[in-house]
């Protein structure tokens, strides 16, 4: 708890600190940081940059929202946190260690212990059974099967689903796969919780209970981003960066 | 779900970094969850798609089918020839005007042309030959046998003397007795008879009731002194349906070397020698084919012998090129189907890998390397095709079974042909498997989980 609110609080957007400055429990305070980040796409005849430039820091324990019409730039910071890409220029520091540098293999790596993803459709195996589904990260990252059972009923168990373990997706409701989708997101403590639009498939009263649920997280001392369009579900978050033409327009701690 | 803002982090502190001090940092090369992951997948999507997976199957199995069933035939092939002819041994030659196996009409006009073999030219191989230990003449007929109104077609007739030859023939009896050489000498009218004779003429009498009584060929009786031991079936034909009578018996009651059109070989005389020891064979061969070319009036210069001298070998290496032949023809048809096989397993893959362009998304948003997609499809593959091999082993030894039953020769099923077959075909899957798996793994997960 006592990071979170630490992290909160200081919360500062035109101070870019060291990379990889351990806070007193050992730990780095700094989880995120972005410096001059850009993205360009070759189309063809012309490049096309979705981000030019872009720096920002994220503390551990903070609950952001990343926001900005269609077009903006924001789909494409997103994939550049959750590590799903690589920017074409700049730094970007997870956790202590340089992403833009890294190879496949090593992204796979990150995305399997440091980035804990919700989607907007959910993306669960359709096939396999809600335990399997979040069991997933942890077979990848070599868990061995009995711990590996037992964290993921953990995780089933913290989005209130011990009772539908066994049903595949089809089974459940649109709020029920959404939080099978934050179990497995959780399953391997990873140290973000990347969420795209998590409510955009949702009903306004299954949104809410999701909403409640990343506030419960957060308060767990999870760091969340948040990346939406919604104006009402950003304004959960606890600080806003908005994206407008591949460059950061505003970034405001909201309360 | 009730909002919890008000829940104690201790109570329901899922993810809480503060609560969680063994994080998990182990990153193995090797991850055998992963490995069994794929196995499971690759079963589950087997088990959805049953019908493409049928159908994906058949040239694997058509391939492996033919490759098992030829092999599992051929060598139980090969155990029956040996046995036949080691039972003969490879101390025995004949001697006969025209050989065993005629390839040409050529050849078969210049054999008919060739002085028919006498008992003059076995009279004199028996004298001459130093290197010979024992010499047999022996004619080959085809008659009816009859016993009351009980009757035996197509039987073979096979007069020998002197009574060696029933050695070199390696024949025993089972009941009674062969003739005595002053029996066959002066041309007694007896006979000994191989089972299938007896089962024939004499359905429902014991064995032993036979020996005394007469059965009729050619329209004269013969009187039953023995029963042949049994010898089996080569190649679907009986070995056990044959008469043995004197040679002198048959000179004064069918004559000799009367034509009986241009394929039979009635009446026609082979002389059977006999070597001490198989390292004497070529040296009596010599000896014997200059005895007959002498006889025959041929000089250095004369290029056939006017005799045919051929051992065992000739028809083992008669057999051997035939079987060489199936074989190759085999490996043919089973790598063509393998070839097109594999090619129906790639595109399916292909297919597999476009399907589930989405899953594959999932899997590397959540940690899933390059390999382990890659290792994923692959075992999948593999999968498909081991199924089909061992499909197509099963097949090719129900084959191979069903052809031995109407053949009538010894099945061998071989470990090694089963491994061969299986292998075979999981290679072809690891082959046709590659493109697919490295195209599926080098998917952009972004693109992938955009995919539906």
């Amino acid at each position: 708890m006592t990071e979170a609110t630490v992290a909160t609080s200081q919360t500062s957007s035109d101070v870019i600190a060291k990379p990889g400055l351990p806070s007193q429990d050992g730990k780095l305070d700094v989880l995120i940081s972005m410096r001059n980040l850009w993205k360009t796409y070759d189309m063809g005849a012309e490049k096309v940059h979705a981000l030019h430039g872009v720096s920002f820091e994220v503390k551990r324990g903070e609950y952001l929202a990343i926001t900005g019409p269609s077009g903006s730039g924001k789909s494409t910071l997103m994939n550049l946190i959750g590590c799903l890409d690589t920017p074409s220029q700049g730094e970007y520091w997870l956790n202590g260690k340089n992403v833009a540098e890294m190879d496949d293999d090593d992204l796979a790596r990150i995305r399997n212990q440091e980035v804990g993803f919700v989607f907007q459709t959910f993306n669960l195996l359709a096939r396999a059974t809600a335990l399997h589904n979040v069991e997933l990260p942890l077979i990848y990252g070599g868990i061995p099967g009995a711990k590996r059972h037992e964290m993921a009923k953990q995780a089933l168990a913290a989005v209130d689903l011990t009772d539908r373990m066994t049903h595949r997706p089809n089974e459940l409701s649109g709020g029920q796969r959404q939080r099978v989708a934050i179990a497995r997101a959780l399953v391997n403590h990873p140290s973000i919780l990347l969420a795209d639009e998590p409510t955009g498939a949702l009903d306004t009263a299954t949104s809410y209970d999701i909403m409640n649920l990343f506030e419960k997280l957060y308060e767990d001392g999870n760091t969340i981003i948040l990346v939406t369009h919604e104006h009402d579900i950003a304004a959960r978050a606890k600080r806003i960066i908005s994206i407008r033409d591949g460059l950061i327009e505003k970034d405001e701690t909201v309360r | 779900m009730s909002p919890r803002s008000d829940a104690k982090p201790e109570a329901a502190g899922f993810g809480r970094r503060v609560a969680l001090p063994g994080r998990i940092r182990s990153f193995p090369a090797l991850r055998i969850a992963a490995l069994w992951e794929s196995f499971l997948v690759a079963a589950a999507s087997l088990r959805q798609n049953k019908l493409r997976t049928a159908l994906t199957l058949v040239g694997i199995i058509v391939g492996v089918t033919a490759v098992i069933s030829v092999v599992t035939i051929i060598k139980g092939l090969d155990q029956t020839v040996a046995q036949t002819f080691s039972s003969q041994g490879s101390t025995v030659f004949t001697i006969s005007k025209r050989p065993r196996v005629i390839t040409s009409r050529e050849d078969f006009i210049k054999f008919n042309k060739r002085k028919d073999i006498t008992e003059e030219d076995a009279e004199a191989i028996f004298r001459l030959c130093t290197n010979c230990w024992r010499t047999g003449v022996v004619a080959n007929d085809g008659v009816t046998v009859k016993h009351g109104n009980q009757k035996a077609d197509n039987v073979q007739v096979r007069a020998i003397a002197p009574t060696a030859m029933f050695d070199i023939d390696a024949v025993t009896v089972d009941i009674g007795r062969f003739w005595s050489e002053s029996e066959g000498s002066s041309a007694h009218d007896v006979t000994v008879v191989g089972p299938d004779v007896i089962t024939n003429l004499f359905p429902n009498q014991s064995p032993d009731r036979v020996l005394g009584q007469e059965i009729w060929a050619g329209g004269r009786p013969y009187q039953i002194i023995g029963v042949l031991t049994a010898l089996g079936k080569i190649f679907g034909v009986s070995r056990d349906n044959r008469i043995y009578i004197p040679f002198a018996t048959y000179k004064k009651n069918f004559g000799l070397n009367i034509s009986r059109g241009a394929f039979s070989a009635s009446g026609v005389l082979v002389v059977f020698i006999q070597t001490p020891t198989a390292e004497q064979l070529e040296g009596a061969e010599d000896q014997v084919r200059a005895i007959m070319r002498n006889r025959r009036g041929k000089t250095g210069r004369d290029e056939d012998d006017g005799f045919a001298l051929e051992s065992e070998d000739v028809f083992l290496n008669l057999y051997s090129s035939a079987t060489s032949n199936i074989y190759i023809v085999t490996i043919g048809v089973a790598a063509i189907s393998l070839v097109v096989g594999g090619i129906v397993v790639m595109n399916i893959m292909l297919v597999s890998v476009t399907e589930r362009t989405k899953e594959i998304g999932i899997r590397k948003a959540v940690g899933a390397r390059q390999k382990d997609i890659r290792t994923q499809f692959l075992i999948e593959a593999v999968m498909v095709t081991a199924i089909g091999g061992v499909v197509g082993v099963l097949t090719g030894f129900g084959v191979a079974w069903l052809i031995a039953l109407l053949i009538g020769f010894p099945l061998l099923f071989s470990i090694w042909s089963a491994v061969l077959g299986v292998s075979m075909s999981s290679i072809v899957g690891v082959i046709s498997g590659l493109w697919p798996a490295w195209r599926a793994a080098k998917l952009d997960p972004i693109e992938a989980l955009r995919a539906e």
